[in-house]
């Protein structure tokens, strides 16, 4: 088993600069007859300034997987470290004061605050930890997303593609661990789509971000560094330096 | 169709129920008011009814001549009565003025205590409580109440003055029950036995008779052969029909009552119609998906809006139905409170009456329903399409043409109508033209609302959007994010807040007037008057205070009734003994233009009788037949308080002979401390039993009390409003909640805390809170102030700060602790649940 072999090298080696990571995590909803195993024991790292995405069929736990490491849920076993933070254990509030200092997030949709301008909702992170935005770290990310004559438009105002760059401008902005990005291109047509993935892999080469992103779009993970593939609760397979066309047969060959 | 709808209800309850407290509490006040007076109404006709067994027949006075003594009963027609054929046995009431001492060696109490007569036999309704009625001259009883407050107990002895203001001691042999005779529960009674309550009061003839017929004789054939027997000069009635009357006229009663709580009732009422308006507002456009969805599978136009219209005719029916039964509860909590207060009540059941409950629900159910008529029309306007968009849009709003004229129009109206007022005689009218203005401007608000809500967001949030950082500034722009809901929110919380300032601004600015006049009328520190307003004091007593060093600037003044130009006008005729710096202020003139044969006039007088400076008016007088006085200056008696027609001491002694001082005011020398003035004055009184002292302080402090109680009922009653309106901002926070519920996922996911993302929501009630706050202060100050402008000339305008300010905290508080569940359950949800959902 070739795929295994390589699951072990990447965690060897991720180990050592590892942004993210995870030992046993499992995650189960319900109780008794009605539980659901959405996780069932899961290894896996992260390295620093590396951009994985997460992929795997519907209900393979990707999603779940995301909010656990993310630490928007809890875990039923098993731990999780953002950098040499542990999760598993922390109370509400110390959750909360990690995700503002060292996890950034892009979702699907829904990822701006209708009331704020593009300006604004990039600053929030910011704002809410009491923080000043660093003028030129500013400059160049709202450079590198390309919002310079939007910044003062509410979300209505803007196009999705526009309002996705703005979730990734507002991600990168406070320079966190890593960016947790969940379908970022989902709701995109497909040219917003690959401007928005252009965007995280800049970011990732040149400010040397980590992200973790999930898809389900073979084009969106071949965007990535490496791939993660999950199936029924466990990680079952990887790929590195993916393109469209082997995210796609691993998928295949994971589906029959 | 009525499936989905009632589907939707039950599986909606808390939300049901938060809207339906708003009708609820509307309802359940306005049922209450009638469950209290309906009771006490059914009280008092038992109670006479009662009355009526023991008596067949009663003859009053007739009614019709209407002169200013209350019409009496000779003594002799009673043996009239007694003589007529039928009657068994006959009993003059009388009822008079006998002053109880208190313990204290002066009269009890601001008024003497009445003096009444305990009728022996079958014949007695005076219910005597505790040991028995006065069978002797000797013995006399006294009304429960006056005895409990007085400290007397059965067995003692009481000192009452007669008329003539000499004292008797009798033997207290037992307490009784005013019952419903609220004259006598004002003022407590002296009941003594027939002859002495004739001597005691000096009333020689009766109130009423009341008449047992003998055995065999109906109520009718004794009425009819006592009325044959006394001509028409005498009302006979048959016991029965007495009891009615009686019960009618205390029906006329609690039916002042029924109207001014029907009142607030109705306040509650229209703002409750608010709360529910807004709500069913909401929910359509949360439900927009679920309406286009119904559209999409078939639904006409016709069944969306008729699903919304059956929804709130469930939610309506149910808080009617809840708001009778708290009615109920409030009806008899409000009986049982009063009647621990010793509120002269009659005991009865609370009782729910056929009326009460078909108004209550047909009210709840009208005010419910027609709320929700506009929402439903919005929501047969969504398109099946919306279904299939996955966003709900922001909802932009803008000030569309028609709300502008139409606010403008209320405006311009309402300003005019306030403005228009203010240039009229003060007066029932003026106030009833701002009454009107004051409204418009209102209805001009309401409309322009949605307009304003937005500066005012930004203003009232300029503090909290710094105090509080990010959440503070997140609140304040989701307050302002809908102006329309926002605006509907605080208007409820207005209408309270406006009217609640109105009424403190109001009696605020009449204290100040008052204590102005006060100040002006008398700039006295004390007043010794006599008990009965109606009386005189000895003469000796002013010239005694004349005659202490410690006092200074003595004033007695003197009137009696007298007939007064060519009718048959009385009017109270007067003087005053002052030394020479007493001045008080005519309309041309000094005093010193009074002169014998002339007379200073009030200006109700000259208008009363149309007269004029220079005119002669004829007066006629008891001891010097009718004279004529010329008409040398007239006054305004707000001003200088003097009796209506002013003359000369010396003319006055001629007049009307040796009349005792209805008044005297004075004054502390200059360095005599108030305590030995006070000492001094009352030392000088003592001797008199019926002189009491007041002083200027007392007199304002009554004043203050009666304001102060005013206030504190109608803020009260206006406080059921206030919470209702803060039902709505309750309701609406936890649907914009529920609205923004990924919103506030993400802000999570970003790095809010819990208790940021609940401070966020409080911050939102707040400044909605303080937006109802400070619009409804705004209006409130300015038509208390023109409301106070058409009272009476020369108002002492007064802000009641304090109670404003209180007002602005409370509202904000308030909202605050409205907020307090939708925060809790926007805290408590689950990030990636709410992520997902929607």
């Amino acid at each position: 088993m070739t795929i295994t072999g390589e699951v072990g090298a990447w965690n060897a080696r991720g180990d050592a600069a590892a942004a993210v990571v995870a030992r046993g995590l499992t995650k189960v909803y319900g109780q008794g007859d009605a539980a659901v195993h959405a996780l069932r024991g899961v290894d896996i790292s992260f390295a620093t300034g590396a951009f994985t995405a997460i992929m795997g069929p519907s209900g393979s736990g990707k999603s779940t997987l995301m909010h656990c490491l993310a630490g928007l849920d809890t875990v039923s076993g098993g731990q999780v470290h953002i950098g040499d933070v542990e999760l598993t254990g922390l109370n509400d509030k110390q959750l909360t004061l990690l995700r503002r200092e060292r996890i950034g997030f892009i979702f699907q949709a829904f990822n701006l605050l209708p009331t704020l301008t593009a300006e604004q909702n990039i600053r929030l992170p910011l704002e809410i930890a009491g923080r000043q935005a660093d003028r030129d770290l500013f400059d160049r990310v709202v450079e590198t997303v390309g919002l310079r004559d939007r910044l003062g438009h509410k979300p209505a105002e803007l196009s999705g593609g526009q309002q996705q760059r703005v979730a990734v401008a507002r991600a990168l902005i406070s320079k966190p661990q890593v960016i947790f990005a969940d379908e970022p291109t989902g709701n995109l047509d497909s040219r917003s789509g690959a401007e928005v993935l252009s965007f995280l892999r800049t970011s990732v080469h040149e400010l040397g971000q980590t992200i973790v992103m999930v898809t389900h779009d073979p084009v969106a993970a071949s965007y990535a560094d490496r791939v993660v593939f999950l199936r029924d609760g466990l990680l079952v397979s990887e790929l590195v330096r993916p393109t469209p066309q082997s995210v796609l047969d691993t998928l295949m060959k994971l589906e029959a | 169709m009525l499936k989905t709808t009632l589907a939707g209800l039950r599986a909606h309850k808390l939300r049901l129920l938060l809207t339906s407290l708003a009708i609820a509490l509307g309802v359940g006040f306005i049922a209450g008011t009638f469950v209290l007076t309906d009771t006490i109404d059914a009280g008092f006709t038992q109670k006479f009814s009662a009355a009526a067994d023991r008596i067949d027949a009663a003859v009053t006075p007739a009614p019709g001549e209407r002169s200013r003594e209350e019409p009496l009963v000779p003594a002799a027609v009673l043996e009239k009565v007694r003589a007529v054929g039928g009657v068994a046995d006959a009993q003059g009431l009388v009822q008079g003025t006998s002053a109880l001492m208190g313990k204290d060696g002066k009269v009890a109490g601001d008024y003497p205590t009445a003096g009444v007569s305990i009728v022996e036999g079958s014949l007695n309704r005076t219910l005597i409580t505790s040991g028995s009625a006065p069978k002797t001259p000797a013995e006399a009883v006294l009304d429960e109440n006056t005895a409990r407050i007085r400290g007397f107990a059965v067995g003692e002895t009481i000192t009452v003055l007669d008329s003539e203001e000499v004292k008797h001691e009798f033997t207290l042999v037992g307490l009784f029950d005013v019952g419903l005779n609220q004259e006598l529960g004002f003022t407590g009674a002296v009941g003594f036995t027939t002859g002495m309550a004739q001597s005691m009061t000096g009333e020689k003839a009766f109130r009423e008779i009341d008449v047992a017929a003998a055995e065999g004789v109906t109520q009718e054939a004794v009425r009819d052969s006592i009325a044959a027997a006394l001509g028409p000069d005498y009302q006979v009635k048959t016991g029965k029909d007495y009891a009615d009357a009686l019960a009618r006229q205390n029906g006329a009663d609690t039916q002042m009552i029924t109207m001014g709580l029907l009142m607030f009732g109705l306040v509650a009422m229209f703002v409750a119609a608010l709360v529910i308006y807004n709500t069913f507002n909401i929910l359509v456009a949360q439900r927009t998906r679920e309406m286009a969805l119904l559209r999409c599978i078939g639904a006409t136009r016709g069944q969306v809006f008729g699903s919304i219209v059956l929804e709130s005719v469930v939610v309506g029916l149910l808080s009617s139905v809840l708001g009778l039964l708290l009615g109920y509860g409030l009806g008899a909590g409000a009986l049982a409170v009063l009647t621990s207060v010793g509120a002269p009540l009659p005991s009865a059941t609370a009782a729910l009456a056929p009326r009460t409950i078909v108004l209550g629900l047909l009210i709840g159910l009208v005010v419910t329903v027609g709320a929700a008529l506009l929402p439903a029309r919005s929501a047969t306007r969504v398109a099946p399409i919306a279904a299939l968009r996955t966003q709900v849009e922001e909802h932009t709003f803008r000030a569309g043409l028609i709300r502008v004229v139409f606010a403008s129009l209320f405006l311009v109206a309402g300003v005019g109508a306030t403005v228009a007022a203010l240039g009229m005689e003060p007066g029932q009218a003026a106030l009833i033209v701002v009454m009107v203005g004051g409204s418009l401007v209102f209805l001009g608000v309401l409309t322009l609302g949605p307009v304003i809500v937005k500066p005012l967001g930004a203003f009232v949030g300029w503090l909290p959007a710094r105090l509080f950082k990010v959440p503070g500034r997140l609140a304040v722009d989701n307050s302002r994010r809908n102006p329309k809901r926002s605006a509907t929110t605080t208007v409820a919380l207005t209408v309270g807040v406006t009217l609640m300032t109105l009424i403190a601004v109001l009696t605020g600015t009449m204290r100040a007037t008052y204590t102005q006049k006060l100040d002006d009328q008398f700039p006295v520190d004390y007043m010794v008057q006599p008990q009965a307003r109606d009386s005189g004091l000895p003469r000796a007593l002013a010239e005694d205070l004349r005659s202490r060093p410690e006092l200074t600037g003595v004033a007695a003044f003197r009137q009696t009734m007298a007939k007064v130009g060519k009718g048959e006008d009385e009017y109270e005729v007067g003087t005053f003994v002052a030394p020479a710096d007493f001045r008080p202020e005519l309309v041309t003139g000094s005093i010193d233009v009074l002169r014998p044969g002339t007379a200073v006039v009030a200006d109700y007088v000259v208008k009363g009788l149309g007269l004029k400076v220079g005119d002669r008016v004829a007066v006629r007088t008891a001891k010097a037949g009718a004279v004529e006085l010329t008409v040398v200056s007239t006054f305004d008696p707000e001003v200088a308080d003097l009796a209506g027609v002013t003359v000369p001491e010396e003319d006055f002694e001629r007049y009307f002979g040796a009349v005792g001082d209805s008044r005297v005011l004075v004054n502390a020398r200059d360095g005599v401390s108030p305590e030995r003035a006070r000492e001094v004055v009352e030392a000088a009184a003592q001797p008199y039993p019926t002189a009491k002292v007041a002083s200027s302080t007392e007199v304002r402090g009554e004043f203050d009390e009666a304001l102060d109680m005013m206030l504190m009922i109608i803020t009260g009653l206006l406080g059921l409003a206030v919470l209702i309106s803060l039902l709505g901002i309750a309701n609406t926070l936890s649907l914009s909640v529920h609205e923004r519920t990924r919103e506030s996922a993400l802000l999570r996911a970003l790095g809010l805390t819990r208790p940021q993302l609940r401070w966020m929501l409080s911050v939102e009630a707040l400044i909605l809170g303080l937006i109802g706050a400070l619009v409804g202060v705004v209006l409130g100050v300015t038509f208390g102030w023109a409301a106070a402008q058409t009272m009476t000339e020369e108002v002492a305008f007064r802000l009641p700060v304090p109670q404003i300010l209180a007002f602005v905290v409370l509202s904000g508080l308030a909202g605050v602790l409205a907020a307090v569940l939708p925060a809790r359950r926007a805290a408590r949800a689950s990030i990636v649940g709410s992520l997902a959902s929607g």
